[in-house]
């Protein structure tokens, strides 16, 4: 699998980003603004997929546009276009997701029972509430280096922030505990 | 489908990016629990001016060093006040960002201001210093490092306990009263005691899967984790008896102040090599799985 953006419906990078330099576009796909991008690399760390990386000669973190320009001036992403095969294939999701199904029951038809989606929906991947770039896969996830089950970190971050709270008022109480017993 | 189907791996290439963080950000880490802890510490020892005025000193020196630290990381330095730009709760960073700018101002003042003015201050970045402590402990567990996201509920105690440790540990360096030291004799037993416990209760959090956990086991971090942890068990033996020595005093606060960054520097490695190993995702995500039936 190459490094190609999956435009999580529930994106890690989004998330993480703290300059909101990464915004989901009027495309529903997710863009790094190379003008507001200060280089954290926090998004490196957060993608499950391990998609985006920061530039060592550039210092920004780049990913997979879905070519944003392209698709303003109304055109098909470079790779869908170049796409020999058709392998690649660009659309409306909806379109997209039934075209998938056909094809998955067409293999299942032909003998190729493993045939499966990858991402196509929340229900298939709750922990990213589906991908916008999803795939037909014959083999196990862990096969093309796609994890089996990833999760965007803001569905658990709430126990960390519990925790913290807990840590936060023991360390409060330690410090008034530790200055009133003072005298000996 | 592949033969052993429980061990695959695409030729070993890992899954995740590797964190492009430098040392600069265990230091910051570090720095940010030494300046919230000691905040803290000087808002609370309201008695003790001395302790009270080196307390606020300690947090900024530690401030300024924690923030260059932070700016020298950035691909862009330039650009570190897009950190300000938006304000996002799903983002630990930014909401670290958010907190550090409200601290920041206040710690300086009750550093460097006179009086009453500092006083007020003090209790602001004391407040302030609460959660900066151990705020980076939730940083590292939201993102898709195995080894950090597993450890989602013990790495903020454990960054707060490591602050704790730490400043207890740089303020003993110096010279005491009886009452100062006995201060900050407990404060730093707190602070070991939570490393320990919380560094504990990491291993349990991670242990369920064992490639989750090898990082902490094994190779230069698990070195790092185990060597942390000699170092503060140590302190914190050297720091129980009451009676006063000097030497002893030194020792524990040098052998304190290194378990305390170490650990720190430990879960940093960890990550790294969790990060750079595909089987830590995998069999962490298909062990959440296990207990519904497999699809494919």
């Amino acid at each position: 699998m190459s490094d190609v953006c999956k435009h999580c419906r529930t994106a890690a990078c989004l998330d993480a980003c703290p300059t909101g330099s990464i915004i989901r576009t009027e495309f529903d796909t997710v863009f790094v603004q190379p003008d507001i991008c200060n280089g954290c690399g926090y998004c490196v760390s957060a993608c499950p997929f391990g998609v985006i990386d920061r530039r060592e000669d550039d210092g920004r973190a780049w990913k997979c546009t879905l070519c944003y320009d392209r698709l303003d001036a109304g055109m098909t992403p470079a790779c869908a276009k170049a796409c020999p095969t058709e392998s690649i294939q660009f659309g409306d999701l909806d379109e997209l997701r039934a075209r998938a199904g056909d094809r998955v029951r067409e293999l299942h038809d032909a003998g190729v029972t493993e045939a499966y989606l990858y991402g196509d929906s929340a229900a298939e991947q709750p922990g990213t509430d589906g991908l916008n770039a999803f795939f037909l896969l014959v083999d196990r996830p862990e096969v093309y280096n796609l994890p089996p089950d990833p999760v965007a970190p803001r569905k658990t971050v709430a126990r960390s922030w519990r925790s913290l709270a807990i840590a936060s008022c023991a360390m409060g109480v330690t410090a008034l505990v530790s200055v009133l017993g003072r005298r000996r | 489908v592949s033969d052993d189907a429980s061990d695959v791996t695409y030729y070993d290439v890992p899954l995740l990016k590797e964190p492009v963080w430098r040392w600069y950000i265990p230091a910051y880490f570090v720095c940010g629990g030494v300046a919230g802890a000691s905040s803290t510490l000087g808002a609370a020892a309201r008695r003790l001016p001395r302790l009270r005025r080196r307390c606020h000193r300690l947090s900024l020196v530690a401030l300024l060093l924690g923030t260059a630290a932070l700016v020298a990381d950035l691909g862009r330095p330039s650009r570190f006040v897009n950190m300000l730009r938006v304000f996002r709760p799903t983002s630990p960073m930014n909401m670290g960002s958010w907190l550090l700018a409200a601290y920041g101002p206040a710690a300086g003042a009750a550093a460097v201001l006179p009086g009453t003015l500092a006083d007020a201050a003090g209790v602001v970045a004391g407040v302030a210093g609460l959660p900066l402590s151990g705020y980076t402990g939730v940083l590292v567990a939201a993102t898709a490092v195995p080894a950090w996201q597993e450890a989602s509920q013990s790495l903020p105690v454990l960054f707060t306990a490591s602050g704790i440790a730490g400043a207890a540990s740089l303020l003993a360096l110096g010279d005491h009263s009886d009452d100062e030291a006995a201060v900050l004799r407990r404060y730093g037993i707190a602070g070991k005691v939570g490393e320990l416990a919380a560094s504990a209760a990491l291993e349990h959090e991670v242990g369920a899967v064992e490639a989750v956990a090898r990082p902490y086991r094994q190779g230069r971090s698990g070195l790092l984790w185990r060597l942390a942890h000699g170092l503060t068990a140590i302190s914190l033996l050297l720091s129980l008896p009451r009676k006063r020595a000097r030497r002893r005093e030194q020792l524990g606060a040098l052998t304190g102040l290194a378990g305390s960054v170490l650990v720190k520097v430990a879960v940093a490695e960890a990550g790294k090599a969790s990060a750079a190993d595909p089987r830590a995702s995998f069999h962490l995500q298909r062990a959440r799985n296990s207990t519904q039936p497999a699809s494919r």
